[in-house]
């Protein structure tokens, strides 16, 4: 009976499956765990709205989602591929800047 | 001058054999490169260790594999260039492994045929070769596209070709770009069916990993945005 050919994959579960993740990987993962993340704390946020640290992290996290979706959309529009980086790096600088204006604002 | 000692921690495989790391010692000499390693470990210390070269010079492409978590060409990756801790040296991911280091390239030919990733031509059989103009917008597009050597590199990088075997990959859609974009071409009719399927250009997320190896310095993640944008800027006629 003929087995089926190995094929190596990288491990999710190991330090070297991590190894040499590039930042456009991690742009994706960090989008895609905002996300996630934000479901629960849209959750907490309803059942109280005057939490400070859910608040915090509703902002953040709302953030952070935004800014590497926009990055996304601008790759599609056509930017050049090769300035990925950068957007990943600027859409980082940019939510922590806009997270510390806004929540020097209190409006409450 | 002081003999540096580098260890190589390297991917052993065999049909039927569990699956080991070994590790050799390799005394590293200036310029050595990770290809010069591996041909000293098989001809010193294990005449069984198996891996793929050819050109030695950064042509051929087949001594792709995955040194120190990146894939990367054996022949133009220095020892120096790597840090001083031990070397991990693996095949190529997504493709079946033979044995140690090497693979079977044989999906990544697959990927291509399934991409129509063949030139076809408008006229049967032209008497000369029809150029096109280094200034030619068609040209300009297609120009960063080329050169492709086909090492496997991308496909192995490439996240969603783990995550699902049918997507074309990279390799093949950087191609198909090269062949959509060029006005000499008579396929494309066929070549858009294949493309607008669930596993191809929409399967991609956009990680880069392709572009960030490329030992090219291709990017195929552009030429699947390209296409896609060609593909909306058509909807919902299909594109041409």
């Amino acid at each position: 009976m003929a087995t089926e050919p190995r094929v190596l994959r990288r491990e999710w579960t190991t330090a070297e499956g991590w190894r040499d993740t590039k930042a456009g990987m991690w742009a994706w993962l960090l989008q895609r765990a905002a996300a996630l993340a934000l479901v629960v704390v849209v959750v907490l946020h309803l059942r109280n709205p005057f939490v400070r640290p859910v608040q915090a992290t509703l902002v953040g996290l709302v953030l952070l989602h935004g800014l590497l979706g926009l990055r996304a959309i601008l790759l599609d529009l056509g930017l050049p591929v090769r300035l990925h980086r950068v957007l990943f790096a600027g859409a980082l600088v940019l939510g922590a800047i806009l997270f510390a204006v806004f929540w020097r604002w209190r409006w409450y | 001058m002081a003999v540096v000692l580098r260890r190589l921690q390297v991917f052993r495989y065999a049909p039927g054999a569990p699956e080991r790391t070994q590790e050799y010692p390799v005394e590293a000499k200036p310029g050595m490169t990770v290809l010069d390693a591996l041909v000293e470990v098989q001809q010193t210390q294990d005449p069984t260790l198996a891996f793929r070269y050819a050109c030695r010079v950064g042509m051929c492409g087949s001594c792709g594999m995955v040194v120190n978590g990146r894939e990367r060409w054996a022949c133009r990756t220095l020892l120096a260039g790597l840090g001083a801790a031990a070397l991990t040296i693996r095949p190529l991911y997504h493709f079946p492994l033979i044995r140690d280091l090497v693979v079977d390239m044989a999906p990544f030919v697959e990927r291509m045929k399934a991409a129509r990733a063949a030139f076809i031509p408008k006229d049967a059989g032209p008497a000369e070769f029809a150029a096109i103009g280094a200034e030619a917008p068609e040209r300009r597009a297609i120009d960063p596209a080329l050169e492709c050597i086909g090492c496997g590199a991308c496909v192995s990088a490439c996240t969603l070709v783990g995550l699902d075997p049918h997507f074309l990959g990279p390799a093949a859609l950087n191609r198909a770009f090269t062949l959509v974009a060029d006005g000499r071409d008579a396929g494309k009719a066929e070549r858009w069916a294949p493309l607008l399927s669930e596993e191809a250009l929409w399967r991609c997320h956009g990680q880069a990993n392709c572009t960030e190896v490329c030992p090219m310095e291709l990017s195929p993640t552009d030429s699947i945005l390209r296409l896609r944008r060609r593909a909306l800027a058509s909807f919902p006629r299909p594109p041409a």
